[in-house]
Parts: structure tokens; sequence; C-alpha cells
């Protein structure tokens, strides 16, 4: 029914109100954040595909009694084909993304409860608000209802990071915001620039009017509206220039926060991509500036990576190098090239999870995240060591897990498009990254344990190994089976392209 | 007299913008980069307001009495002002939060300079 | 006639604020520029925006500030 697809934004607003009035008591609160983190995946799975209109009012073309009593004027012309209301649409690619949210929100939150006695209700309320407003951004058609949901998503990061209470959180969120007030008007007003030209702010009508020639499509007005929308786009996403501030967003949160925050910044990247690419991908100057922007997104992320010591901030350097593979799957624009884009999105969502919250464990053991202090810890748990190898042969795209498809086939698109040099770059990069874990494994496990490493704690949570090793396992079997999730991605893209 | 209302509304939102940027990214003291801050949304603001101005219109209020073809050709645009609606509400949250934030670290680092509290790296 | 007058209103007020050392004199000019601009409003056709605006921008928005200005410092040196 198609009415179960709002029910995928309200219910973790509800919950999110709950959870908020419901501070202090522990055994509920912790029930029923599990029980909503799970019906968000099967509402996501249950519900039909179709588009949804809010209050019921579908385009006039399809709505014979209203038809009548307009003016001939405005019947006869290409307006009646526009939404007047908000539509959300829900197609298998959408599905597949909601899906893995709630499985990386449900175990990111399995591990939290096993780690601290008392929950704290203000960072639930944070946490569940932010999926609502993620998954909202990405099944909206209405680039407005859009805007509203992405400076939601901006505050909610920023909640998330105060509420992990570390050394200089409080500085990094206002920094943060403060750069958010500058990115969010910005893309205001390049959505202002398009209601200017064309009329209206839902997608559809947007790219209706443009291909029908209802505006010039070359117009100054849409170029800079472009423009401006990509201002706003580069913020959310943390690519260049704001890639050291999304960064030191990733290093600063507790494990599981981190793993939340990546996967928020995912979601707002593929959902104002996905419609920055239908409405503008005709222009030339589309494709260049986002592969020039990937590679710059790439290159720094992973340069910046390789001296680090921290590695809580290496992980968060690497993490936004991943983004600048996706980037590039947008910005080559044929079909093959945006399917691999969208699975490297899917594929950074899990592996990028595995490894905070792996990560996160050593943390926990050793109170510190400092690589010089650390070393031989292999004995101590050599489960978790192994998988964290995994997870990051995962990331460098090493066979047979799920990194190496998509990266495969981010390279076969480039040299189909004719780029051979962008597939020898995303090579090249991919070395670096696998020379940088390999090095931060090392140095963790495998060297002799320095004298005076004390511990915090004596043993790790089981449910962290848990969740470890469920994430290793979906990547495991997308690995082998990529099929199961580009069927999807590329049935959408035969519809848009 | 010289230029229509809208056209000098335009501008009138750019020069908003334009003074709340200068304070946002060169001033010092924070409390004047968020007041900049808050120039920023009544510009961006101002603009989408202007785009539904209708030269010699009416307010988009339809009363009793009204004939429809005329209301249509007549009115301002109200999609803008919803979405106007929305934005203002939202800058005020962001606004609050971000001046909660100053007076805690001015309560740690008991100055309101830039330089000093978000300059050096915090380990 | 009364438009243009009021834009420039705006625009000085905005210039001032940014200019002043005394940092409640700076909100108290940033509320009288968000009162403008609610006069604004009304004149471009929006009356419901006009009301919402004169609200926060005139009265809300300033107090936020006076009350973060009070538990910090009062003067920009």
């Amino acid at each position: 029914m198609n009415e179960l697809i709002p029910l995928m934004v309200i219910v973790p607003i509800i919950c999110a109100l709950l959870l908020n009035l419901l501070h202090g008591k522990d055994k509920i609160s912790r029930i029923i954040a599990l029980i909503v983190a799970i019906v968000i995946p099967i509402i996501a799975i249950v519900a039909n595909t179709g588009l949804h209109y809010f209050g019921g009012y579908t385009p006039l073309a399809f709505n014979g009694t209203l038809l009548g009593t307009l003016p001939t004027a405005l019947a006869n012309s290409n307006i009646v084909f526009f939404h007047p209301a908000i539509t959300y649409s829900l197609v298998a690619m959408k599905k597949i993304f909601i899906f893995v949210l709630g499985i990386v929100i449900f175990l990111s939150l399995f591990t939290y409860f096993n780690k601290y006695k008392k929950i704290s209700g203000p960072f639930m309320f944070l946490v569940f608000m932010g999926t609502a407003a993620v998954s909202a951004m990405l099944l909206t058609d209405d680039i407005f209802n859009m805007y509203i949901f992405f400076e939601i998503a901006a505050l909610t990061q920023t909640g998330i990071i105060l509420a992990s209470d570390s050394e200089g959180s409080t500085e990094t969120a206002l920094k943060y915001m403060i750069l958010g007030s500058i990115g969010g008007p910005i893309l205001l007003l390049g959505i202002g620039f398009i209601l200017g030209a064309v009329g209206s702010v839902n997608i559809s009508d947007i790219v209706y009017a443009i291909k029908t020639n209802m505006v010039d499509p070359y117009s100054p007005v849409l170029l800079i509206g472009f423009a401006m929308i990509f201002f706003g786009w580069l913020y959310s996403s943390g690519l260049p220039p704001f890639n050291t501030i999304k960064s030191l967003i990733y290093s600063k949160g507790t494990p599981e926060a981190s793993a939340i925050l990546t996967t928020f910044s995912v979601f707002t990247m593929v959902a104002l991509g996905i419609a920055m690419f239908r409405i503008f991908g005709y222009l030339s100057v589309y494709k260049i500036i986002i592969i020039l922007f990937a590679l710059l997104a790439m290159v720094l992320g992973v340069s910046m990576a390789v001296v680090q010591t921290d590695f809580r901030k290496m992980l968060g350097f690497l993490a936004v190098g991943e983004l600048g593979f996706i980037a590039l799957g947008f910005g080559i624009g044929t079909k093959i090239s945006m399917t691999a884009g969208l699975f490297q999105a899917f594929n950074d969502i899990v592996i990028t999870s595995l490894l905070f919250i792996g990560f996160g464990t050593i943390y926990y053991l050793t109170g510190t995240s400092d690589t010089r202090k650390l070393g031989g810890l292999i004995s101590l748990n050599p489960k978790v060591a192994i998988m964290l190898l995994f997870g990051g042969f995962a990331l460098a795209g090493v066979p047979p897990f799920n990194g190496f498809q998509s990266k495969l086939m981010l390279v076969q698109s480039a040299l189909n498009a004719g780029y051979p040099e962008l597939a020898i770059i995303v090579v090249l990069v991919s070395i670096v990254v696998f020379m940088t874990f390999v090095k931060a494994f090392h140095s963790i496990y495998l060297k002799p344990k320095p004298e005076n490493l004390k511990f915090v704690h004596k043993e790790i949570p089981s449910l962290a190994i848990f969740s470890v090793a469920i994430l290793l396992i979906i990547c495991l079997i997308v690995g082998i089976y990529p099929r199961i999730v580009t069927y999807g991605f590329a049935q959408y893209l035969g519809g848009l392209i | 007299m010289v230029m229509d209302i809208q056209l000098a509304s335009l501008f009138t939102a750019g020069a908003l913008i334009i003074i709340g940027l200068y304070a946002a990214i060169f001033l010092d003291n924070i409390v004047k980069k968020v007041i900049g801050l808050n120039f920023i949304e009544d510009g961006a603001n101002l603009f989408l307001i202007a785009l539904g101005y209708k030269f010699g219109g009416v307010v988009p209020i339809y009363l009793p009495g009204m004939s429809r073809s005329w209301f249509y050709a007549n009115s301002a645009y109200p999609l803008p002002h919803a979405l106007v609606l929305t934005s203002i509400v939202i800058g005020a949250s962001t606004l609050a939060v971000m001046l909660a934030l100053v007076m805690v670290l001015y309560k740690k680092y008991h100055t309101l300079s830039t330089k000093v509290i978000l300059g050096e790296d915090h380990e | 006639m009364i438009e243009y007058i009021i834009m420039i209103i705006t625009i000085i007020g905005a210039i001032v604020t940014i200019l002043q050392r005394d940092l409640l004199k700076a909100a108290v000019v940033s509320g009288i520029t968000g009162a403008c601009i609610a006069f604004l409003y009304e004149i471009l056709l929006a009356p419901d925006v006009a009301l919402t605006q004169a609200i926060v921008g005139a009265a809300i928005v300033p107090a936020f500030f006076a009350l973060a200005i009070k538990k910090t410092k009062r003067t920009d040196d």
C-alpha cells in the first residue's frame, strides 16, 4: 500500500519524541529503541513501490473534475502536468538504502546499549530524528522538502557530536554550525533561483519543464542556481573545501556516533546528488566540475590519512576520501558509472560503520587512540583483529569483498566513457588506502607491546564483536552476489537516463 | 520612482547577504559572527519573497465574492510564502543553539575572540 | 516612496550593527533591521510572513542576543 511510505519518516519521529520523554527509564527505552530500529527496514521491504501524494492532490491532468473548472488558457497548457502537492516516491533503489540504514542504526544502538549502563534520552532523540530526516531526504521528490530535512539533519549531527562529550567537541560543533549557516542559506538561494526560473519546486516538474523547453536550458539563472546547489552539496557531504571539518567531526565522536554520522553524510550526498543529476545532467560544466572535486576529495583524503598517528583521525580522513569515489561515479554521468557510484555508496555505509565500531573496541580497551603508544593487542582478542583486517581489505578493494566489485565497476565505467586517466587515479588511490590501513593495523596489533600500556577495561563487550561480524557477513554476501543490490540500482537509472 | 519594488527588494537582499558574509568571515568576535549569519538568512528570505511579487496585484487571500479567473490573474504567487515561513523558524532555532554553545565556551575560555576559541587544535 | 526609505534604513542599520563596539547596542539595532524587513514583507504582498518576521526578527532574536550578551561580555575588545 502506498500509505506505508510516509511511515518510514513518521515512525522514527514518534520514537524520538517518546525516547526523549522516557529519559531515565532505561529498560523501556532500550526495548522501544531496538523495536523501532528493526521496524524501519521491515517497512522498507513491505511497502509498495510507487508515488504518494500528500493530501491526495494528484496532478491536474489526472483529476478530471477539477480540470473542467479551469479557464481554457490554463487547461491547455503544460501546467496541468505539474504536481500541486509534495510527492514521495519509493523505488527499489531507495528500499535498499533505507534497509541498510535500518541495519546500521540497529547495530550501532545495540553496541551502544551494551557499553554504557545508563543511556541518554536526548542522544536517542537525536539519532532517531536524524534517521527520519535522512530517509525523508532520500524519499522525497520535492527539492524544498529536501532542504528542510537537510537542515534538520545538520542540526542533529551537531547535537550528536555535542552528546559525545570528548575533548574539543564543543568547539568543533560550533565551527560546524557556523559553516552550516553559510552553506544552508546558499542552498536556499539556489532553490530560489530555480523557483524563479521554472515556477515549481517539484523535481519531476523541473525536469519536465527543462526537457520540453518551457524555460531556456542554458539561461544564466539556471546556471547560477546550479552553482549554489552544488556549494550546498559540497558542505553537506564533506567534499573539499569542507573535508577537514568533516573528518574532525568523525574523530571527535564516540565510535557508534561516528558510524551513525558517516551514514547520514552518505545519505545526504546521494539524495542531493541524484536530484542535481536529474535536473542538471545535460550541462557539460556539470561533468567537469564534479569530476574535479571528486579527484580533489580522493587525493586529499588519502594523503592526509597517511601522515596521521591517531587512528580515529586516520579513519575520519579515509571515510571522507571514500566519498570522492561516489562523486566520481556521479560525475562521469553514464548509466554504468551512476550504478557504480550508488553501489559504492552502499558499500561505504557498511564498511565505514564496521571499521568505526571495530576500532572503537580498541579505544574502549585502552582509553587512547594514539598508535605510537599501542601494540601487540592481537594476543588479547584475535577474532576482532581478523575481522578488522578483512574490513580493511573490503575498504581498499580486495576480492572477494564488496569494495572490489564496486571499484571494478567504477574503473570499467571510466574506461568505457573514454577517461583512462581517471581509472588509473582510482587504482592508485586504492593502493594508498590499502597501505595506510595495513600500516595502522600493524602498529596496533602486530608490533610488540610497549611496557607502559594500561588497560581501562578488561575485555571488549561481546555485542561489539557480534555487530562487526554481521556487517562483515553483509560485505561478503554482497561481494559474491553483487546482483542483489545492483539490479535495483540499474533498474532505477534505466528510467532516469 | 527609479526602479520598481521587486528589483529594489532584490538589491536590498543582495546587500544584506554581502554584509552578513563580511561579518561572518572577517570579524573576530563570535557574537558579531552570529549577527552576520542572522543577516545572511534575512537576505535569503527577502529574496524568496520578492520572487513572488506581482506588480499591481493583491494579497493571495481568497475572499468570498471574488471571481476565480480575476483572482488567478491578479494575486501574488503564494508558494514562496510557505517556504519562507519554515525558513524563518529554522533560522531562529539554529541561532539559539549557536548562542547556547557560545555561552558554554565563554565559561571555559573567558573570551569571545575567535582566534582563541576556534584557532588551536584541541587534543 | 516610503518603501525606498525603509530599504535604505535596512541597509544602513545592517552596516551600523556590525560596526558597533557595544554588543548590546548591536543586538538592538539588529532588531530594528528585522522590523524594517517585516515592513518590506508587507509591501511585497505577504502579510502572513510579515507577522512571523515581526515577532521572530524584531522581538525574539534580539532577546536571545541580549541574554547571551548578559551571560558573556558586554563590549567587543
